[in-house]
């Protein structure tokens, strides 16, 4: 009689008491290219195989006791014939199936090892060399990925889980998600705005960082809809302390939405500096030619204490005729320029003069700790009000970033609370044409040495200058597909290369990879839903709720009855 | 399966790597290709396994003049193969052996048996603990003088039979993914070996 085969005392293939299962052994690659795992065959050829997901995390144990956490990279097929595709077994015949399936094809992961644990050790680091030949592959266990991402604290916000692990945190360290400029990329529909809600969430609530968010589609301020009719609330409305105000630039709109504004925008003519428009040239067509002219108008003009583009929409202004009359400026030119600016006029934000009063109530506003949501309105849809405004109020609000900070270091003032700008659109600001001489690709840039960062909401990363993009901390991507898309998201950031497979095959909704600085090391998650147990997170009790503690309240005051 | 006791011949001469004992008269069921046989060596200190790769009937001068003789009386027939004057040899391939009544060894024993040493036939019990694994599967592949498919084909299908009836099948996978190990470089081979030992 035969006795089963020992094989199995040996090579356990069933869950062992700490729930690791094996899939197979590491037989190739390198720390660069990532690691060739040969899978195992398990209880029957293919069970392993079609169970793997990219982007789901293993766990390889070296020869030396450390374990080496990689991600799953790229799935394939392979044989141990090279003749083996040309004669395959009779797909009917189960016997051969079976015996070819086990001995001669076996299926094969890329894996790309990114951090380390000594033996004896939960401290993970940074990977700097591989597992031996034929160390043994295990799935990753919750209680694995639970020791890399850490507690849920004040500064972990809870992002999310990984994929097929429901009940494991993975969290974001706020702190150093702010330290540097972060970026949300994603197709249009995968849910950019919602994880990036539920971040800005997460830093309001522990106060990392003071935002200032140029809210282009009314996403982040107060409620917005869905398409299937669900409502989800907004910052202003899950923070009732007051520590969010909305700022609108269209208060109708606010209106008709029943939005509460703690403010309207409005933007003198005066106010605006050639610099302000130099941005715009892009979107409005102006020639190189014609933004110098800009220049010269507006030094003339400022020197007989004129506003240039007062003067400019004017079309009986004299003094533009003299300009014309000095012939400094081709006729042609000014005219283009003064038919290019009539756009302003549809600019109901933009008045004929006023004090720097909306730049003072911003800055102090973030100054006291107050995040900011500017809301636009229907000028949310014109790019040129979403350009001329953000740029308006970023650079005079970095000028007063960067004076306090220059006080803060002459031990004349306190330091300026770090302030994160989200801007949309971003590729808009971050045009590789403009970014090198605009204030975002200077903030970008300069780090977090003023405390000022971006939060990049953009659905072509591609269209980012690159120096920018390489500059970037924390990337959360959502689906992409174009190449050069998923190119630059992957742009400064070593052997991310390989993760190129995961991110093309992310679901089309709330799914993201993140990595970068506020990870200890890239995680495919399934986002946090955006619904009350959220809002809980962050302290927001329903309506429902406050009523019952305001009653409670009052009877603790005043008394029963 | 007959009683594996039964010595069913002498050997007449051998080598480690195989040996051919004489019998008289095949009976249907001994000797058989492919079958597991085991003899004495080393004066009986270990015993040498093997699998019957060849049976062969030698003429004599007798049998050559006889046999173009017309009209043979049946009675001559029958005397002519019982007492043969030359005996019917029996290859047998050295697969494995035991040394001192311990465990299996997978391989070429340390010495053959000698002259006239009485073979027989393995029994079930020993074919089933011979087969527990499938190292001989590769001493046959490697014979020069077998007919190594077929011996494997005709060996795993007398060890299948002293498999429980629910255990044929997987007996015969585990035989035929070693079989695939060892072949995987002859797919058309091991195509051929896996259809010839199919369940």
């Amino acid at each position: 009689m035969t006795t089963p085969s020992t094989l199995d005392d040996f090579f356990p293939r069933t869950p062992s008491a700490t729930g690791h299962i094996r899939l197979g052994i590491v037989v190739g690659g390198s720390l660069s290219q990532g690691l060739d795992v040969k899978l195992d065959v398990g209880a029957t050829p293919g069970n392993i195989i079609e169970t793997m997901a990219v982007g789901r995390y293993v766990v390889i144990e070296g020869a030396t006791g450390r374990k080496f956490f990689s991600i799953v990279t790229d799935i394939a097929l392979d044989n141990t014939n090279p003749d083996l595709p040309k004669t395959p077994p009779d797909p009917d015949d189960s016997f051969a199936s079976e015996i070819y399936g086990s001995v001669l094809s076996f299926g094969r992961l890329q894996v790309s090892p990114m951090l380390l644990v000594e033996k004896d050790e939960n401290k993970p680091k940074p990977v700097k060399t591989v597992p031996a030949h034929f160390s043994k592959v295990f799935n990753a266990t919750p209680e694995d990925v639970d020791t890399i991402f850490g507690a849920e604290d004040e500064l972990h916000w809870h992002i999310g889980e990984p994929l097929d692990m429901q009940g494991v945190k993975v969290n974001l360290d706020l702190q150093k998600f702010v330290e540097r400029s972060s970026g949300v990329f994603g197709k249009s529909g995968t849910g950019k705005s919602f994880i990036t809600r539920t971040i800005l969430l997460g830093i309001i609530r522990a106060r990392a960082a003071v935002n200032l968010i140029f809210d282009m589609h009314n996403d982040y301020g107060w409620e917005v809809i869905d398409e299937h009719k669900k409502r989800f609330r907004g910052l202003r409305q899950l923070f009732s302390d007051g520590r969010v105000q909305v700022i609108t630039l269209d208060p109708d709109t606010s209106r008709h939405r029943g939005s509460k504004v703690d403010h309207v925008l409005q933007i003198g003519l005066n106010q605006i500096e050639p610099e302000d428009v130099d941005m715009l040239s892009g979107i409005l067509g102006l020639s190189e030619v014609q933004v110098g002219a800009l220049y010269y108008i507006s030094r003339k003009l400022k020197q007989r204490n004129k506003n240039w583009i007062a003067e400019l929409l004017d079309e009986n202004s004299t003094e533009i005729n003299e300009i014309e009359d000095s012939e400094m400026v081709q006729k042609g030119t000014l005219r283009a320029i003064q038919r290019k600016f009539e756009l302003f006029r549809r600019f109901g934000f933009l008045t004929p003069s006023a004090s720097d009063e909306a730049v003072d109530y911003v800055f102090n506003a973030l100054n006291r700790g107050t995040n900011i949501v500017l809301e636009f309105g229907v000028y949310g849809n014109t790019l040129a009000a979403y350009v001329l405004v953000a740029n308006f109020l970023t650079r005079r609000i970095h000028r007063k970033y960067v004076e306090q900070k220059n006080k803060a270091a002459g031990k004349g003032g306190d330091e300026p609370l770090p302030l994160v700008i989200t801007i949309e659109e971003a590729h808009k600001f971050l045009d590789p044409e403009i970014a090198q001489h605009t204030i975002f690709g200077n903030i970008a840039r300069e780090l977090r040495k003023y405390n000022v960062t971006l939060l990049i909401v953009d659905q072509r990363p591609s269209g980012i200058d690159e120096e920018v993009m390489s500059q970037i901390g924390t990337r959360v991507t959502c689906l992409l597909d174009n190449e050069a898309d998923i190119k630059a998201v992957f742009s400064g950031v070593s052997g991310a290369g390989q993760l190129r497979e995961v991110l093309a095959r992310l679901d089309t909704q709330q799914q993201a990879l993140i990595l970068g600085h506020a990870v200890p090391m890239p995680v495919v998650v399934k986002t946090r839903d955006y619904d009350e147990a959220l809002y809980a997170a962050v302290g927001f009790a329903d309506e429902a709720a406050a009523r019952e503690k305001r009653k409670k309240d009052k009877a603790a005051l005043y008394g029963e009855g | 399966m007959t009683d594996g006791t039964i010595a069913i011949g002498r050997l007449i001469r051998s080598s480690t790597a195989g040996f051919v004992f004489a019998c008289r008269v095949p009976e249907p069921e001994v000797p058989l290709f492919g079958a597991f046989v085991k003899a004495p060596a080393q004066r009986a200190q270990s015993e040498v396994f093997g699998l019957i790769y060849d049976i062969a009937f030698t003429d004599d001068m007798l049998v050559r003049q006889v046999a173009a003789a017309p009209d043979l009386p049946e009675s001559y027939i029958q005397d002519q193969r019982v007492n043969r004057q030359i005996p019917i040899e029996v290859s047998v391939l050295a697969v494995g052996y035991r040394s001192n009544g311990g465990s299996l060894n997978y391989g070429l024993p340390p010495q053959p048996p000698i002259t006239l040493d009485r073979i027989s036939q393995c029994d079930d019990a020993e074919v089933a603990e011979f087969t527990e694994r499938f190292d001989y599967l590769q001493i046959v592949l490697n014979s020069p003088h077998a007919p190594a498919d077929e011996l494997i084909a005709a060996s795993l299908r007398r060890a299948v039979d002293t498999c429980p009836p629910d255990e044929r099948g997987r007996f015969l996978r585990n035989a035929g993914k070693e079989l695939a190990r060892l072949l995987s470089r002859d797919l058309a081979r091991l195509e051929n070996l896996l259809r010839r030992i199919r369940p």
